[in-house]
């Protein structure tokens, strides 16, 4: 199997995920000061259902991130 | 970080840590049955993953309330960053100095802790005081 072809999977791996988190979090982030502006009373309890949601946001990629580092440092290395 | 009496949310980080090390240590004794590599290298992915969530979790929750949100979303952004940058960063230790790593073994469990704890942090959820 070709080297090369294994880092640009990594490398496919590794940006779509970091894209994907990214919108997510700028999203999560977006609608949590958004809806702390309308309703300052209820930030903490937003707060929580923010952090929850990274939690789960954040599942895939960091799979994607073992992943890609087993294909660098494993199979191509 | 703020003491534990004037926070506004209280965090269940130990009970988390404890339930996560406990199923931790269930997956390696499981994977010890395979062999002993393949345990520790199940302990390993777990910790793994542990550690950086651990530290994004005291990260998210430097700043409460609605008057410092925004200093909150920054530091959930850095936190995220962070995260990510450490599990790249551990993994990458792991496979280059760790010889021999059982890598079904530190995949799987690392997969498995990643649901897991996604999972407890929805059921064990922090309880807001005020």
């Amino acid at each position: 199997m070709d080297i090369s072809m294994v880092y640009i999977a990594a490398a496919i791996i590794l940006g779509l995920g970091a894209l994907a988190t990214g919108i997510g979090f700028g999203l999560l982030g977006g609608k949590l000061l958004e809806a702390t502006a309308r309703q300052p009373e209820m930030a903490n309890q937003l707060q929580v259902k923010a952090f929850i949601m990274a939690g789960l946001l954040d599942a895939v990629p960091m799979i994607g991130v073992g992943l890609s580092m087993y294909l660098i440092f494993v199979v191509a290395g | 970080m703020k003491s534990r009496q004037s926070r506004i949310t209280y965090i269940p980080l130990a009970r988390w840590l404890t339930i996560e090390l406990t199923g931790l240590v269930i997956l390696s004794l499981l994977w010890s049955l395979h062999s002993a590599l393949a345990g520790y290298s199940a302990f390993i992915g777990g910790l793994i993953f542990i550690v950086p969530n651990a530290w994004f979790t005291r990260r998210v929750y430097r700043y409460e309330g609605a008057r410092q949100m925004r200093l909150m979303v920054g530091n959930l952004f850095r936190a995220e960053s962070t995260k990510i940058a450490l599990t790249a960063v551990f993994f990458a230790a792991v496979f280059t100095l760790m010889e021999p790593v059982h890598v079904p073994a530190l995949l799987f469990t690392f997969a498995v802790m990643v649901v897991t704890g996604g999972a407890l942090r929805w059921l064990i959820r922090p309880q807001t005081r005020r």
